[in-house]
């Protein structure tokens, strides 16, 4: 455990790296500055569409807000992760760093530490920004209440980036070939993202006998897009969501849990991968 | 007789059906190096895996400075060093931030990367994006990172690929400097004639067996490869001294390399030749003798297997065309 607590542990030390790589390639600015320019557009001009200028209710704000970073957000986290084994691989540091005094576990931890830093940086600059100066412009907001709101939605959709960074992971462990692993992936984010809850919908509205409130929260709970906007929709104690979410009788902690397990079952599926991955 | 620095007793190894290693078995002392040489595919890549203890072997031992080896690379307290083939690091860091990333892992000091970088003639770009190197640079940086540990045991998996002369003497001059401090060095290479004049051993594989093992001349000895000795007048000499006859052909004498003695011998003392040239063969002769033999079984049970299939098939159309006439 100290060497993983202690600041000189190769999980800092990987984790450094590759957020060193990130800046160097400038990873950090380009989705920040995609996610502020979809952040401040939705809250300063998206009431456009109707015609009128005007600064939303908060609750409508993080509903838009999360409608488009349940988007985003899992696409620029399988951008970020997709070839963090298989280009390791492919380029012979893999190997390399495996011969070193290493566990797997500490290379994936490293590698998820250091990622995850990238788009927490992104997302609270995006978000945050965006919070601080709708209070700073927009005099009508509670200020405590405004703040609670734009943490909880950091939070989430930070606990959402590492599950897609995670699946990432698996899919990079998997692949044998770098444009092999974003195939796949953005398969997954489609399946994810768009499909699943076009399926869901139909299922609901088809009004299936065996859809109860106990089926409906497991199918929630098996898609971290859902979880994603349940999540949001119940922190502000919004109806303006997606119907079938309002369904959803879990609280706010079961949800974040059901996050947290996703993020946990998906490390421990990446370890074993990492553990059984030919060389 | 030094102390064994790597020791792989009778390990065999599969991929499946594939067979990639068959009982394999070698010793390096410290101090040494050894050549493993074989055609893609003969199971070096496989053996060096297996003494980084990135595979467990399915049969036989490996121990590594007397200790057995285990998969836990982090429980080890051997000092490896190691050079993959065609590593390519990371273009977006500078040839410093790679080493010193590559010596925190290790727990090695930054000023040991910073003589590092010097020693190997890196300084001037040190600060320099990967993607702006060379490839001798890069081999020289990779080189670096592998010994950055000072180790006890160093593999090199073709490191002079693609260098130049001058480059790839300074990397043979580093192993040897190395081999003084009494590291054992193993190069995975397919340039013998370079790596010759620094090898203690070799070991030569094909379909993952091992098919000749040892220093040069016992290698020269087991392959039963012919010296080769030309001289001015020779034919002459071989007229009046039968004992070279059978030994004369195409105008050269081809002996054993334990009658050299006895030929020089008498070429120097009863008809006064001392200007003549003597070539034994060299590492690239020797691996071709085994390749070449190889090759030959391979062809042969080739040859055979497809001779299996051309009967049957023709047993088959014969038993086919007798049923449909008796039909």
């Amino acid at each position: 455990m100290l060497s993983i607590t202690s600041l000189n542990s190769p999980v800092f030390i990987i984790a450094a790296k590759e957020i060193k790589d990130s800046f160097r390639n400038r990873w950090i600015s380009f989705i920040s500055l995609i996610f502020i320019v979809l952040s401040l557009s939705i809250t300063f001009a998206g009431s456009a569409i109707t015609g009128t200028l005007a600064l939303p209710a908060l609750p409508s704000l993080i509903t838009s807000l999360s409608t488009v970073s349940v988007f985003i957000i899992p696409l620029a986290a399988i951008l970020l992760s997709y070839d963090a084994f298989v280009g390791e691989d492919e380029a012979g540091t893999l190997l390399l760093l495996l011969s070193y005094p290493l566990t797997r576990f500490q290379i994936i931890l490293g590698k998820l530490l250091g990622h995850g830093f990238v788009m927490f940086v992104s997302i609270s600059f995006a978000f945050g920004g965006t919070g601080i100066l709708l209070l700073l412009l927009g005099g009508s907001y509670p200020v405590m209440e405004t703040l609670l709101v734009f943490m909880q939605f950091i939070l989430s959709s930070f606990l959402l980036a590492l599950t897609f960074i995670l699946v990432g992971y698996l899919v990079s462990l998997r692949a044998t070939e770098k444009a092999r692993a974003v195939g796949s992936l953005l398969f997954i984010w489609f399946l994810f993202v768009l499909l699943y809850d076009l399926l869901l919908l139909a299922v609901l509205v088809a009004e299936l006998s065996v859809i109860n409130q106990s089926v409906l929260n497991l199918l929630i709970a098996l898609n971290p897009t859902d979880l994603y906007r349940a999540v949001n929709e119940m922190a502000i104690d919004s109806s303006e969501g997606l119907s079938l979410l309002n369904g959803s009788s879990w609280a706010l902690e079961g949800l974040y849990a059901s996050m947290l397990a996703w993020i946990c079952v998906l490390m421990a599926v990446s370890h074993q991968l990492f553990r059984r991955k030919s060389l | 007789m030094g102390n064994s620095a790597v020791s792989v007793n009778e390990v065999s190894h599969h991929f499946g059906d594939f067979s990639a290693l068959k009982q394999v078995s070698f010793r390096v002392e410290q101090g040494q190096t050894m050549a493993l040489l074989g055609h893609n595919g003969a199971g070096k890549s496989t053996l060096i895996k297996i003494i980084l203890g990135l595979i467990a072997p399915e049969l036989g031992e490996v121990s590594l400075m007397g200790a057995g080896q285990c998969l836990s690379s982090r429980e080890r307290c051997v000092r490896l060093g190691y050079l993959p083939e065609n590593v390519s690091f990371y273009d977006k860091l500078t040839g410093e931030e790679i080493l010193t990333y590559f010596a925190a892992l290790k727990g090695v000091s930054k000023a040991k990367v910073a003589t590092l970088i010097e020693e190997f003639g890196l300084g001037y770009a040190k600060d320099r994006q990967l993607k702006t190197y060379s490839k001798g640079m890069k081999q020289r940086l990779g080189f670096a990172q592998a010994i950055l540990s000072e180790p006890d045991i160093l593999m090199l998996d073709e490191p002079t690929v693609g260098l130049d002369p001058q480059a790839s003497q300074f990397l043979y001059g580093k192993i040897a400097e190395l081999k003084r401090t009494g590291c054992a060095v193993i190069v995975c290479t397919h340039e013998l004639s370079l790596i010759e004049p620094h090898i203690d051993m070799a070991m030569i594989m094909a379909k993952g067996e091992r098919l000749a093992l040892g220093d040069l001349n016992q290698l020269r000895l087991q392959s039963g490869l012919k010296a080769e000795l030309k001289c001015d007048g020779l034919a002459q000499v071989v007229k009046q001294e039968q004992s070279l006859l059978n030994l004369y052909q195409d105008d050269a004498l081809h002996f054993e390399l334990e009658q050299q003695e006895e030929v020089v011998r008498c070429l120097t003392s009863q008809y006064g030749k001392f200007d003549f040239s003597l070539s034994k063969p060299g590492l690239t002769q020797i691996y071709r003798h085994y390749m070449g033999r190889d090759m030959e079984s391979h062809i042969g049970s080739e040859q055979a297997s497809r001779i299996i299939p051309k009967e049957s098939l023709l047993t088959r159309l014969s038993s086919q065309f007798l049923k449909t006439r008796n039909a």
